[in-house]
């Protein structure tokens, strides 16, 4: 049986609600856990993973996504 | 804080570019809830970096990230270099600098991307660090001087 790719159920999750989170909370974070979502959205990465941290604990990784409509492609020079 | 200093010499095509030795690690609090219920993360070892102000973020090797156990917060993220496109995942860290008085980053989202073929550093320090530092570059005397 194939292993699940990291994060996967998690970005799942992000995908089915990302149109209807980017109406009121565009650029804003959200943490995800398996199906699990925290009921905030934050301003910074950094307050996102601490909530995360409180929240999830240690034991496994969880989702810290910023929400736009599109995927967004950095470039790296 | 005192000034910290780079060599970096831009007219020697064999210069790599300015580099520093960093210690990426769990973010601290992350690092002390794991110690709490007896987790146990690798000792920190310094790797070298390069200022990159040509890439918005920081980004680490691979089979660092791995190694030292980052936590894992995103995945598939794409990213557009010179040399085509390519998916990196994410991970959360704190970055100090060792041998220097520049203050540590206690929680940064950092990227990993393989480093395969580049011998002199394993981590690109981006502008998300960048915009903390203030950066001058004095040609004549092949320096940069980073100061907060």
């Amino acid at each position: 049986m194939a292993l699940a790719a990291p994060l996967e159920m998690e970005l799942q999750v992000f995908e089915e609600y990302r149109q209807k989170w980017s109406l009121k909370h565009l650029g804003e974070y959200v943490v995800i856990q398996d199906g699990r979502v925290l009921d905030q959205f934050f301003d910074s990465y950094e307050d996102a993973f601490r909530a995360g941290l409180r929240e999830f604990g240690v034991s496994r990784n969880f989702l810290v996504k910023q929400i736009w409509i599109t995927e967004p492609v950095y470039f790296v020079a | 804080m005192a000034p910290f200093e780079v060599h970096w010499d831009p007219f020697d095509p064999a210069d790599p570019g300015p580099c520093l030795k960093v210690i990426v690690m769990n973010a601290y609090d992350y690092i002390e809830a794991g110690r709490a219920i007896g987790l146990e993360y690798p000792e920190p070892h310094p790797i070298t970096a390069l200022i990159d102000t040509g890439s918005p973020f920081t980004i680490i090797s691979k089979t660092f990230a791995k190694n030292w156990k980052l936590v894992q917060t995103g995945a598939r993220s794409p990213i557009r270099t010179m040399g085509g496109d390519c998916l990196c995942d994410e991970y959360s860290g704190s970055m100090s600098f060792p041998g220097s008085e520049l203050p540590p980053i206690r929680t940064l989202r950092i990227r990993s991307a393989d480093f395969n073929r580049e011998p002199f550093y394993s981590c690109l320090i981006g502008r998300d660090i960048l915009k903390n530092w203030d950066i001058r570059f004095d040609g004549r005397a092949r320096c940069m001087t980073i100061t907060t």
